[in-house]
């Protein structure tokens, strides 16, 4: 039989489009597959950077390790700039051309977005930089969880801690006007009732204030015990605190986890001294208790990393633990079965990166500790213990 | 309940104050747009590299604040300089709408450049203006907006009276009025665009220094820009005197509807104001009217 050049083209064409094809498959079997959106550049990037150098350290420390159930991991990514279309644009990119297992999600924005179409698809489970209340809801979002607790969350274990220390104490709350900014604020308000607490003033700022003078003259009248700040990162937290300051006001300030790594703090020197804030995570540095894993951490980087590494390394940790559960009950690798697998964590060892047992019964991990910044030693200090405010189920 | 006098007035200072600072960027903005026709977009990021640079030679390089606020001015007019020269005068002839969007792309390669050389994580100035509080009588003003106030207020009195008594001013209003006229009287309207964005380049590290001294740096700090082209549109793109009461008037209305309303409407007290200038006088409160007719 000849074959023609046309027909050989033809033939040509049709294997390779069936290689291309059961490449996936093949990539499927061998593989567990972390894929992410993330935010290296735009307003988000300082975050983003630590978080992909955390995916990327834990990945490569179970492959070192031999893998999961003899599968090796494999971390895809790219870029967002931390916008919402590109975020989308990426997914689809990313989970057309790899069996994804594993989703990391850059932002509440994209998590909201996207949960139609990652249940429609029921392949893998997301996770994120997102601490939004709201994806705080199994039955709204059931593929998808916070590695640490939602910003309500986040809030109960400042004002547990407020109640504890000082009964009846007066707070005043400053919120970004952003949906990060106002999402706790309801909440807040119920639990600080609900503690014996009193909310002397709430204060909203514009995403792009850069003078907080009118702010600060209202939170002179109020003289609050605590001041909580929600919906920032670091501006316009020094000025409000120099100027609380000048004007003598007794007022401690507290914040909540993206306002908390240590490095930023570093360079705002003595006016950040007594800064407190709620942490899901131990720090880089903390020495407490033992550690395994942030032992392991410094000794993959000798220097400083930040909070936003942490979360993205927990982040790694719990994808792999979830897909180690589902391999172990020889179960398919299917969103369902890999949500399961997660929510059978129970009082699970972090290797001290949290410095309690977690147990994951819903989408979050409702635990944090006050931590307090020494501008002398520059370094986030503990204070107390480590507070759970899982709600009674 | 009475109404608290002592308070309102605190409130107005620190609205005059935030005013001052806009104002200096927007004496940027209109710089440029006076001698060129530009409406650079990228006024708000060229601000920022001027904080960076005041951040690389102060806290980075050790210098003493004398030395290091001169050296980022120079290095807000270079850089001023470069994008004339590189970008700007090859765009000569086209269409304000091509060159308005150049200015955008700039922005975003500025931003760029500075997550690649300082990061992307937000910092602090070293503190230069002290931290003792300013009192006016019993009222409080911040120490930073004072100070921002002054050299706001010193820069544009001194921009005012050179465009009106020095040489170069004139040349630039000539050329701002009509660019063929200037030629034909002698001048050198390319130098006067060089100038002009050179003195913007200054003008915009100025402001950035002073903005990052109050609200600290980052790469998104150039979204300040945009409140700055509001003050422009309400006092006029191509007025000094009216970036100055403009940025004063945007201060005040941001300063007394966060302060009454909430801060959830700050914003939107000031595009209201702004929507209602656009309605009333489009030209803005003393920009140039132009009559076209078709």
């Amino acid at each position: 039989m000849t074959i023609t050049r046309r027909q050989a083209l033809a033939a040509g064409i049709a294997a390779g489009g069936l290689a291309a094809g059961i490449r996936p498959g093949l990539a499927q079997a061998n593989e567990i597959v972390i894929a992410g959106s993330i935010p290296l550049t735009g307003v988000f990037a300082f975050a983003g950077i630590g978080i992909n150098d955390g995916l990327s350290d834990y990945v490569k420390l179970v492959n070192e390790a031999g893998g999961i159930a003899g599968r090796k991991v494999r971390y895809v990514y790219e870029d967002t700039a931390y916008k919402v279309d590109q975020s989308v644009a990426v997914f689809n990119k990313l989970t057309g051309s790899n069996a994804v297992n594993f989703y990391y999600s850059d932002s509440t924005g994209f998590a909201k977005t996207i949960n139609p179409e990652l249940n429609r698809k029921g392949s893998m489970i997301m996770a994120g930089a997102s601490f939004a209340t709201e994806l705080n809801d199994a039955k709204a979002y059931p593929n998808q969880f916070i590695a640490g607790p939602d910003y309500s969350d986040m809030i109960s274990v400042l004002l547990t801690y407020i109640a504890k220390t000082q009964p009846g104490a007066k707070i005043a709350l400053v919120n970004s006007d952003t949906e990060f900014g106002r999402d706790p604020i309801a909440t807040t308000e119920a639990m600080a009732k609900k503690l014996g607490l009193t909310i002397a003033e709430k204060i909203v700022t514009p995403p792009t204030s850069v003078d907080v003078s009118t702010e600060v003259l209202k939170l002179r009248r109020a003289n609050p015990d605590y001041t909580i700040f929600h919906g920032y990162v670091l501006a316009p937290l020094p000025e409000f605190m120099t100027q609380a300051k000048q004007l003598g006001l007794k007022t401690k300030f507290m914040g909540t986890f993206w306002s908390m790594d240590n490095s930023l703090w570093a360079k705002v020197g003595e006016a950040a001294n007594g800064f407190m804030g709620v942490m899901p995570y131990r720090y880089y540095f903390d020495e407490d208790a033992k550690a395994p894993m942030l032992a392991k951490i410094r000794q993959m980087r000798p220097e400083y990393v930040s909070t936003a590494y942490m979360q993205g390394f927990l982040t790694a940790m719990l994808f792999c633990e979830a897909g180690k559960r589902c391999l172990d009950a020889k179960q398919e690798m299917t969103a369902t079965n890999l949500k399961a697998a997660l929510n059978s964590i129970k009082d699970f060892d972090t290797g001290g990166l949290i410095g309690a047992p977690i147990t994951i019964t819903g989408n979050s991990i409702p635990v944090g500790r006050v931590y307090q910044y020494d501008a002398a030693r520059k370094v986030m200090v503990g204070q107390g213990d480590w507070i759970n405010v899982s709600k009674p189920s | 309940m009475e109404f608290d006098w002592l308070f309102f007035f605190e409130v107005t200072l620190a609205g005059l104050g935030s005013g001052a600072l806009l104002a200096l960027t927007a004496l940027a903005f209109v710089l440029i747009y006076k001698a060129t026709k530009v409406v650079n977009l990228a006024i708000g990021e060229m601000l920022m590299v001027g904080a960076y640079l005041f951040f690389s030679f102060a806290a980075g390089f050790g210098l003493p604040v004398w030395l290091a606020i001169p050296l980022a001015l120079i290095g807000g007019g270079l850089l001023g300089a470069i994008v004339e020269r590189t970008i700007i005068r090859p765009m000569l002839g086209e269409s304000a709408i091509s060159v308005f969007m150049v200015t955008i792309g700039l922005g975003s390669v500025l931003v760029g450049l500075v997550e690649i050389v300082w990061g992307a994580a937000p910092t602090q100035l070293p503190d230069f203006m002290g931290t003792t509080p300013l009192f006016i009588g019993a009222a409080y003003v911040s120490r930073k907006i004072a100070i921002g106030f002054a050299v706001a207020s010193i820069v544009i009195a001194a921009f005012v009276l050179a465009f009106r008594f020095w040489r170069g001013g004139v040349a630039l209003r000539a050329t701002a009025t009509d660019q063929g006229a200037a030629y034909s009287c002698g001048i050198d309207v390319p130098k006067v665009f060089s100038a002009a964005w050179i003195v913007a380049g200054v003008a915009a590290a100025g402001a950035g220094i002073l903005v990052g001294a109050v609200g600290g740096i980052s790469p998104t700090m150039g979204v300040f820009g945009l409140s700055a082209l509001v003050v422009v549109i309400v006092g006029g793109l191509d007025s000094i005197a009216g970036a100055l009461v403009g940025g004063l008037i945007v201060g005040l209305v941001e300063a007394w509807s966060g302060t009454f309303i909430g801060g959830e409407y700050k914003l939107l007290a000031t595009f209201g104001l702004l929507l209602i200038i656009l309605m009333v006088r489009p030209y803005g409160l003393f920009g140039t009217v132009e009559i076209e007719r078709l």
